[in-house]
């Protein structure tokens, strides 16, 4: 498909990369200045961005015909609409705006990344044959309205939750990293504005569990959905396809991480080591995988 | 592994009290007990958990690095001999049957059978029969508590009940002998067999796949259009009525699809046509569109011709379907068609004819030549080389091939696995058991209400199994509203909290 159909979308992109931009200076604005007003602003600039994403999502998915899930930049647009969710999720819960400076820088850098790359990674393509599986169900509900084409499927119903679940490790991981920062501080009594305005160390590693906490069942979703639909594809639901293999790696990981905390009272430095290696496990199942290892899944 | 103590399981003896043979029986027993509880106890440690989890998780890496299931000679060329020895006699090339990875994983499962045996009984227990009367007391060794005073004793206590059930948590209240009373209140105990049921449900998960590696199979059947093929372990066959593509208006493919019919005591039960993620079900068997090509060994007919060899020119060419015979016109001859090969090779040592593969490289059709009602001669005859073998013995002219009709083939994946359905039940019981896991926390709050002298001490303490920092908002909300519902004042004590 020529770039001229994806006016729209490359239109909300543009204007979403311009508001991570701004809502990430905010939020380090806020960080140094400590003034309410600023916060308040860097939070309306972060809905304002999460409601571009989302519209270059619905726009994508109305120019290609299919849900927005099918080449890499568009998961990398989804992996950032999902991790701003739950920032903002966590931000209202959590009153932690400070935390904001770090998620959307890093999901200013995603965007970027993603516009970066190469042509053949964000062009619209039809959907191949293993591609295709909507639901039944949700067909026959959308014919009479004519729009039976946006019908979901297992595939987006597969990576949406599997992405949903990356971007919970992201912020898990943003959040040790935070917490080794901090706790170092602590340990060594070393007084630093900026530092000493973060959430302490406790409330960091609580939250990071938290984001695990919601990231490990979306995985585990998306590994099923998976399983479900490679039983109607191959005709098994598993095949220790490279990115079957991985996935199940980083499962591995991530439940050891909850069996380090629930059951042996693991805190703090051991568990922040567990989920930095967990997130390592997750680019590599993102990224790695679909450039380094030959498989069956096409991208992510 | 958990070290709790060193002492034998069996107990203290009393050697002087017994005599020898009945003290030989006492230490055989307790050999067989004390390995068979260092058995125990290796596989109820959480130690074991982790790092069979880590272990697992590092080795599979192998499995994604190294290629599977390649033939034997290739891991050589790629790895050198003495790294393709190691891949090969280490099962690297076949890394996820290998008998060390399912070791692995039979681990993982006693481990979570043998820790859910030994815990999940006794917390039960105390879960359910937790006491509901408690001493004021044990609220100030809680991290999360509160208390304050208030001038009137009257009404607390059902205050408190109404804040509890308006925060949706079942209660229990005591009267206290000496004046005053407790409330005790929980929600979400629930949560707390999250847990164990997704251990259920990762037991259940590996039951289905044991299932399915010893009772399932899978085959390929590359089916010809129009015919029927026996399904293998199975009494029944399938047709393939119609195989065709769909192509998108940029001529990419968007979808192959197959109509098959399942003939099931020599009628036909069910035909549905079939795509890429669409399969036929029938009788415990899946059939899915897995690849499509062209028969090698067979064609639907061919087209001849006679070839005049004293005017080197070719008649008019004739039709002669599969296995039929067909008079060759003007004159004594009939050919039948009886043989093809996509790619014609011949084995010197056995004399046989085959394919060297499933291209149409060097296509050749075997005839059977009949003079009158007589056989006299069964040439291969090739489409690229016309003229060079003379079909027909001692006569002037030949007959040469000059076209076919190929049948195509759908490659038809068939599978049993009886297993599946206990996998997906698994797979559902665990969702349920992360929503209670992750979602449904044990809250518990123990409330005092006791007579002070010029008032009434009012006092609060909470836990909760994870989630803290939810919890202590809530509780403070709980608490608020307690001591502004009964009229309470500034604060006596406030929230404390231990780290
Ligand atoms: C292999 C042996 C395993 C053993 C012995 C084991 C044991 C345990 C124990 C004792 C608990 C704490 C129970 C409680 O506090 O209520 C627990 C929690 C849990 N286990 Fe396992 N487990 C094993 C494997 C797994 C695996 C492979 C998973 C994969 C998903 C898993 C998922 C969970 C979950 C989700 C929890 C709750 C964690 C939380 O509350 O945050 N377990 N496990």
């Amino acid at each position: 498909m020529t770039e001229a159909k994806l006016i729209m979308s490359l239109m909300f992109f543009t204007m979403a990369t311009a508001f991570y931009l701004l809502t990430a200076l905010c939020y380090m604005l806020y960080w140094f200045v400590k003034r309410e007003w600023v916060g308040r602003a860097a939070t309306a600039f972060a809905y304002i961005a999460t409601l571009s994403v989302t519209m270059v999502l619905v726009s994508r998915a109305g120019e290609s015909g299919h849900a927005p899930f099918s080449n890499l930049y568009e998961s990398m647009v989804l992996f950032i609409w999902a991790m701003t969710i739950g920032y903002l999720a966590m931000e209202k819960r959590y009153k932690t705006k400070e935390l904001g400076a770090f998620v959307m820088t890093i999901a200013f850098l995603a965007i970027v990344a993603a516009s970066l790359l190469p042509y053949r990674f964000k062009s619209v393509e039809p959907l191949n044959p293993a591609l295709q599986s909507k639901w039944k169900w949700m067909v026959h509900l959308l014919t009479p309205l004519g729009v039976q084409k946006y019908a979901l499927g297992w595939l987006d119903f597969h990576v949406f939750t599997t992405f949903v679940g990356y971007a919970a490790f992201a912020i898990s991981f943003g959040l040790s990293l935070m917490f080794l920062l901090r706790e170092g501080f602590e340990l060594r009594g070393i007084k630093n504005l900026l530092i000493d305005r973060l959430p302490d160390s406790r409330t960091l590693d609580e939250l990071s569990y938290r984001a695990i906490a919601w990231g490990f069942p979306f995985l585990t979703v998306g590994i099923v959905s998976g399983a479900v639909w490679a039983n109607y594809a191959w005709g098994t639901y598993w095949g220790w396809d490279p990115k079957e293999t991985w996935s199940l790696i980083t499962w591995f990981i991530y439940a050891a991480y909850l069996h380090a905390r629930v059951t042996r009272g693991w805190r703090g430095r051991r568990t922040a080591y567990i989920s930095a290696i967990g997130f390592l496990a997750v680019i590599f199942l993102y990224w790695g995988v679909s450039f380094i290892l030959p498989g069956l899944h096409a991208y992510a | 592994m958990e070290k709790k103590s060193g002492e034998t399981p069996g107990g203290p003896g009393r050697p002087g009290s017994i005599d020898e043979t009945v003290r030989e029986t006492v230490r055989e027993k307790a050999w067989y007990k004390r390995l068979g509880s260092g058995v125990w106890r290796f596989f109820n440690s959480l130690k074991l958990t982790i790092s069979v989890l880590l272990t697992t998780a590092v080795v599979s890496i192998a499995g994604t690095v190294i290629p599977q299931g390649q033939p034997v000679e290739s891991y050589a060329v790629d790895y050198g001999e003495r790294w393709a020895r190691f891949i090969l006699s280490a099962r690297l090339n076949d890394t996820y049957h290998s008998p060390w990875f399912t070791s692995l994983i039979v681990i993982l499962g006693i481990n979570i059978t043998v820790c859910t045996i030994e815990r999940f009984p006794p917390k039960w227990k105390t879960l359910l029969n937790e006491k509901t009367s408690f001493n004021p007391a044990i609220i100030d060794r809680l991290s999360t508590r509160e208390a304050f005073e208030l001038p009137h004793p009257s009404g607390v206590k059902n205050t408190l009940e109404r804040v509890f059930k308006k925060n949706r948590y079942r209660i229990k209240s005591n009267e206290l002998p000496e004046g005053g009373a407790t409330v005790y209140a929980w929600k979400g105990l629930i949560g707390r067999f999250g847990s164990d049921m997704t251990h259920l449900s990762l037991i259940l998960i590996l039951t289905g796949t044991i299932i399915g590696s010893y009772r399932g199979f899978r085959d390929f059947l590359p089916i010809l259009v129009d015919s029927t093929v026996d399904v293998p372990n199975a009494d029944f066959s399938v047709r393939l009525d119609r195989f065709w593509i769909d192509y998108y208006d940029t001529g990419q493919i968007k979808q192959y699809n197959s109509i098959l019919t399942v003939v099931d005591g020599g009628r036909d039960v069910l035909k549905k046509q079939i795509w890429v993620n669409e399969p036929l079900y029938y009788k415990g068997f899946r059939f899915y569109q897995s690849s499509y090509g062209v028969a090698w060994d067979r064609i639907k007919d061919a087209e001849l011709a006679l070839k005049r060899l004293d005017k080197n020119e070719i008649d008019e060419s004739f039709n002669v379907g599969w296995g039929e015979r067909k008079e060759i016109p003007g004159t004594a001859y009939s050919v039948r068609l009886i043989g093809y090969v996509s790619d014609f090779a011949f084995d010197r040592n056995t004399k046989t004819v085959f394919s060297k593969s499933g291209e149409a490289t060097n296509p050749a059709v075997r005839l059977e030549v009949y003079e009158g009602p007589s056989l006299i001669y069964t040439p291969w005859i090739f489409l690229n080389y016309p003229g060079a073998v003379q079909a027909i013995p001692g006569a002037k002219d030949n007959i040469v091939l000059a076209g076919f009709r190929t049948i195509p083939y759908s490659g038809i994946a068939v599978n049993k696995d009886p297993g599946t359905n206990v996998v997906w039940a698994g797979c559902i019981l665990m969702g349920a058991g992360f929503f209670l896991a992750f979602f449904v926390y044990h809250r518990r709050i123990w409330a005092s209400v006791e007579p002070v002298a010029g008032g009434t001490l009012v006092r609060l303490g909470g836990m909760i199994n994870k989630n803290p920092l939810g919890f202590e908002r809530e509780f403070k909300d709980i608490v608020e509203a307690v001591r502004r519902e009964s009229g309470g004042q500034t604060p006596k004590g406030s929230m404390e909290e231990k780290r």
